[in-house]
């Protein structure tokens, strides 16, 4: 047990001293977590809302699909944008073994089917007569899917925290198409197996630790838009 | 001018028709009132009246202009508050306000909100912050109806506005309606069960019945069974166990009605000095009401549930001091009534030259 509390002690000490190897990690885990969720809801909206909201042949099957993968495990993804992005892939001249952007292609397809789901079903769960109400009131084609999503922007915002945490706390995407590299494209997660592996509880913990602390100020700042 | 004019007008609801009007007008600056039991396509006709919705089949005139599909200026001459009228997940303020800003039009928006919020009875210091969910059934209603108040529509389409409503907010709503018509000439139409009040609205009611309009307010409309009695013969029994007779019956009279004009509809104190010629049957002096607009008296006489609807001259009425929960006779003649197809899967059955009339 002494291990535990020793690991929770130094992970305070490692957090509050500014060491230099975890906020490069953080930091690495902020950049790559933010470039995927961007372009996960860029592209996951719209569709969400295209799947919730239009009727179009189809469109059961395609549900089908988007929720099979919401399935999907990250070491599959990690495989699949290893092979894509790697020299002999199809995408290899691009260079992106190895970094971040590299890491956020796999993320954002991790993130993508949650998003489009999630707000789906948002979209879907809306009451009737609003889209008889936004006409009536003078609405137009533009101002009927913005207020339409508007309408129901908490369960798109409950989306976009399902897909965030789920970015925030993957290994496999990370490990294998970031290779777990110093300084560079070392995660919080992938720097936790690391330390875990090399018996290094306490530095493991201060990253764990980091990562909670982290959902926390974004459920924080959620809850906060919530309210208003 | 017609506000609307409507030509042979289909709707469909995945294949199943569920309106058809062949040929109305409503005119500009009245007052028209849709009366007619639920499914009857009220909403359906006012939700087409509204642009929310695109006939199946048939051309809708606003103002004389053709109107189609996606015509986004003239839905914005006109509001509809639907049934279910749905606030949106914002504060009060924000939900009346919300049409005139996708209109770009928010000069003096905090002003107009505060006059709108008053017209319907809400008080804007203690109404304007609330959010959607923070208001009773009436409330919502109402502001509901300020929201589209606000936007000072060339026409007002109410669909059910009091159904369900406490009563002060009722009241408030049908003062709110009747002054934005004196006040701005709003052309409005309205869809209610609230009879009465129709009657002391209304320039015009239309009685609707199984998706068609089966004329103007005052007929009086019995629906089947019907028993085939001889050729052009038809008879109703009453839930009284008093029979209707009535002639020029079509040949097959299941699903159509039998429709009185209520000039050919009269009230007597005894079956005695019957004018010749005319069937009569008992039934209770259920109402007398003034139309505001005609300055006629209208009866309501009940028969086995049924109502009939009756113009009395003023002497009869004074004469034989009919009150209401008198027992009176009515009297029809039975060769003048008209016959109406009323069931959507009977049409084929119909006159081809009038598809609704005998």
């Amino acid at each position: 047990m002494d291990f535990i509390f020793q690991g929770l002690a130094e992970a305070f000490t490692l957090l509050f001293t500014g060491d230099a190897e975890t906020f490069s990690a953080v930091a690495a885990t902020l950049k790559v977590s933010g470039l995927s969720m961007a372009a996960s809801l860029t592209i996951g909206i719209p569709l969400g809302f295209a799947l919730g909201y239009l009727q179009f042949p189809g469109r059961r099957q395609a549900r089908l699909v988007v929720d099979t993968l919401l399935s999907l495990p990250t070491v599959f993804i990690g495989l699949l944008v290893y092979s894509f992005i790697s020299r002999q892939g199809p995408l290899g001249d691009m260079g992106l073994l190895f970094t971040l952007p590299g890491i956020a292609i796999g993320q954002t397809i991790l993130a993508l089917p949650i998003v489009i789901a999630l707000s789906a079903t948002a979209v879907e769960s809306l009451e009737t007569g609003l889209r008889t109400t936004l006409l009536s009131l003078g609405a137009g084609r533009r101002q009927l899917v913005l207020s339409t999503l508007w309408e129901a922007r908490h369960a798109v915002l409950a989306a976009a925290l399902t897909a965030y945490g789920r970015v925030m706390t993957e290994v496999g995407i990370s490990m294998m198409v970031g290779g777990n590299i110093k300084w560079d494209t070392r995660t919080i997660t992938t720097a936790i197996a690391l330390e875990t592996g090399r018996g290094k509880f306490a530095t493991g913990m201060a990253l764990g630790l980091v990562l909670l602390m982290i959902a926390f100020a974004v459920n924080a700042g959620v809850s906060f838009l919530r309210r208003r | 001018m017609a506000v609307y004019r409507l030509e042979n007008i289909v709707h469909r609801y995945g294949g199943r028709p569920v309106l058809s009007v062949e040929d109305w007008s409503v005119a500009e600056g009245s007052i028209t009132g849709l009366y007619g039991p639920n499914g009857s396509g009220k909403s359906t006709l006012l939700s087409l009246l509204g642009f929310i919705e695109q006939p199946s089949a048939g051309q809708i005139y606003f103002k004389g202009a053709k109107t189609g599909p996606y015509n986004g200026d003239i839905r914005r001459r006109v509001a509809l508050m639907p049934q279910e009228s749905y606030l949106l997940k914002r504060t009060v303020y924000q939900n009346i306000a919300y049409g005139l800003r996708i209109r770009g039009d928010s000069s003096n928006e905090n002003k107009r909100v505060r006059q709108a919020l008053s017209t319907v009875g809400l008080d804007a210091d203690r109404f304007s912050k609330r959010r959607w969910y923070e208001l009773s059934g009436g409330e919502s209603r109402r502001a509901a109806l300020a929201a589209r108040l606000v936007l000072k529509p060339e026409v007002l389409l109410l669909d059910e506005p009091t159904a369900g409503v406490d009563a002060a907010s009722a009241q408030m709503m049908k003062k709110a309606a009747a002054d934005a018509h004196l006040q701005h000439g709003t052309s409005i139409i309205i869809a209610s069960h609230d009879m009465q009040w129709l009657e002391d609205i209304c320039h015009d009611i239309v009685y609707m019945f199984s998706g068609k309009i089966l004329g103007k307010g005052g007929k009086t409309f019995i629906f089947g069974p019907w028993e085939k009695t001889g050729p052009g013969l038809a008879a109703r029994r009453m839930a009284d166990g008093q029979v209707f007779e009535a002639q020029n019956a079509p040949e097959n009279p299941a699903g159509t009605a039998a429709a009185l004009e209520p000039e050919d509809i009269t009230i007597h104190a005894s079956r005695k000095r019957l004018p010749s010629g005319k069937s009569a049957l008992k039934g209770t002096l259920m109402r007398l009401s003034l139309e505001k607009h005609s300055g006629r008296v209208r009866a309501s006489v009940s028969v086995g549930h049924t109502e009939f609807i009756v113009y009395p001259d003023p002497q009869t009425l004074a004469l034989h001091n009919h009150q209401p929960g008198a027992s009176v006779w009515v009297a029809y003649h039975p060769d003048r009534v008209d016959w109406y197809r009323v069931s959507a899967d009977q049409h084929q059955a119909a006159d081809a030259r009038h598809p609704d009339r005998f």
